[in-house]
């Protein structure tokens, strides 16, 4: 990590951004370099300021920023282009990978690969009807790069290969083992779901919707049962 | 020296204010009691008077003293079109452009599910009351164009369609009278996106 105080056009996201004082924002990014930086844009609430239009999630810009405390001073954020708008429900998914980058990856902790990662789901979310998938390939690369060790391949009882026939409950620090008979407590999966993960490939209606509870309880537990408030709200809003 | 209980707790309350930090609250606080006790006065009774007396209009959602405000009982509006606004403020520049008849309904804030704003918090039930009234025909969603506000537009779209209600969305675009050179990017690639034939 730089201990630079002034970085210059560096590729990045706004996540998310509040207000500050009168007049200004905090601005919380994903930088490609850097991870996150917490930023303020001073003034950026005043009608006429340069940072307003350009401070807006979901588009990458080149940001330029200077300081070295726990909140940065930005200094010029500049259009990129290339990313259509998100519209419609993929705003919604947008909002929540933005939501567990905020509550998962810690501050100045540079995470390139996660950063692509992020870029690729945000243009498939831009053009893929079934948002699911992109989802849920994003969450499995947001562990992986938060040190938590996917464990889908083996029986971690047993070391044995994952059966595709087999079914298999999972628990978040164990992994999954196989169930002979009985009906344990807990996430089951089928030994299909597993490997499908492995390959990242959720063609299988029944790989998805599986993969998305595994996921859920992955991250609930890294979390430690904070709530997610864009899975609330989405689900609220599907109520309508 | 310690400030008396009372200044701390005036202090303490002006702090309510948006953008009013420690500092500004204690300036407020002592230029109300040294230089200005009528306006004090005037300020505490206002007040009062403004919590007691104004509510929720029950058609549009914004503020009035009455049970219905004066643009939603006026005869002279066209009572099926119904434009959906996030604050009592976009409302009053709607009515500044002289270029809407209809009526409103102000959801008084817009979806940000970051800041744990759903559906409840906006109104979007009573919204629905409002548009399925049998003389609402056209529903306009002039929330903002940022992300938020788009989220907000597309969800009350997909509740109101789905009840047969015709929905539009206000325009973007170039700025009128607007030169291209000092249109800000995002501002000039959605109008390129947006074209329209002619
Ligand atoms: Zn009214």
């Amino acid at each position: 990590m730089s201990t630079r105080a002034r970085q210059d056009n560096q590729l990045g996201y706004v996540l998310h951004t509040y207000p500050f004082r009168e007049t200004s924002l905090v601005v919380e990014t994903f930088t490609r370099a850097h991870g996150r930086v917490g930023m303020v844009a001073r003034g950026a609430k005043r009608p006429r300021s340069a940072l307003r239009g350009s401070i807006m999630a979901f588009q990458p810009l080149g940001l330029s920023w200077s300081g070295r405390g726990e909140l940065r001073l930005l200094l010029r954020a500049e259009w990129q282009g290339g990313q259509p708008r998100l519209q419609g429900r993929a705003l919604l998914c947008g909002f929540y990978l933005n939501e567990l980058l905020l509550k998962l990856l810690p501050r100045e902790d540079a995470h390139e690969q996660l950063f692509l990662d992020y870029q690729t789901a945000l243009a498939r979310l831009g053009e893929e009807a079934e948002p699911g998938a992109v989802l849920r390939r994003f969450e499995k690369a947001l562990l992986r790069e938060l040190g938590y060790a996917l464990a889908l391949d083996r029986d971690s009882a047993s070391g044995a290969q994952i059966e595709p026939q087999g079914s298999y409950a999972y628990e978040p620090e164990r992994g999954p083992v196989s169930i002979n008979g009985g009906a344990p407590a807990g996430l089951v999966l089928s030994g299909r779901t597993l490997l499908d993960i492995v390959r990242d490939d959720y063609r299988d209606p029944q790989t998805l919707q599986q993969a998305k509870a595994l996921m859920r309880l992955l991250i609930s537990h890294r979390l430690e049962q904070k709530p997610l408030n864009s899975r609330r709200i989405f689900e609220e809003l599907q109520q309508l | 020296m310690k400030p008396p209980s009372s200044l701390e707790a005036l202090i303490e309350a002006l702090r309510c204010l948006p953008g009013v930090g420690p500092k500004s609250a204690q300036r407020m606080a002592y230029h109300l009691l040294q230089y200005d006790r009528d306006g004090a006065q005037k300020l505490c009774a206002s007040i009062g008077q403004a919590l007691q007396s104004i509510r929720r209009c029950a058609k549009c959602n914004s503020f009035t003293e009455d049970e219905i405000c004066a643009l939603c009982s006026s005869p002279r509006r066209d009572a099926a079109l119904l434009a959906v606004v996030e604050t009592p403020a976009d409302l009053l520049m709607m009515e500044q452009t002289l270029a809407f008849p209809g009526m409103y309904f102000v959801l008084m804030g817009r979806l940000s599910p970051l800041d744990g704003i759903g559906p409840k918090d906006i109104g979007l039930d009573r919204l629905l009351a409002r548009a399925t009234d049998g003389v609402v025909r056209e529903v306009i969603l002039a929330t903002n164009f940022t992300n938020e506000g788009e989220a907000t537009a597309h969800y009350i779209g997909e509740m109101l369609r789905g009840r047969g209600i015709k929905v539009s969305r206000i325009a973007r675009g170039v700025p009128v009278g607007g030169e291209l050179e000092y249109v800000d990017s995002g501002t000039l690639a959605q109008a390129v996106v947006e074209r329209r034939p002619l």
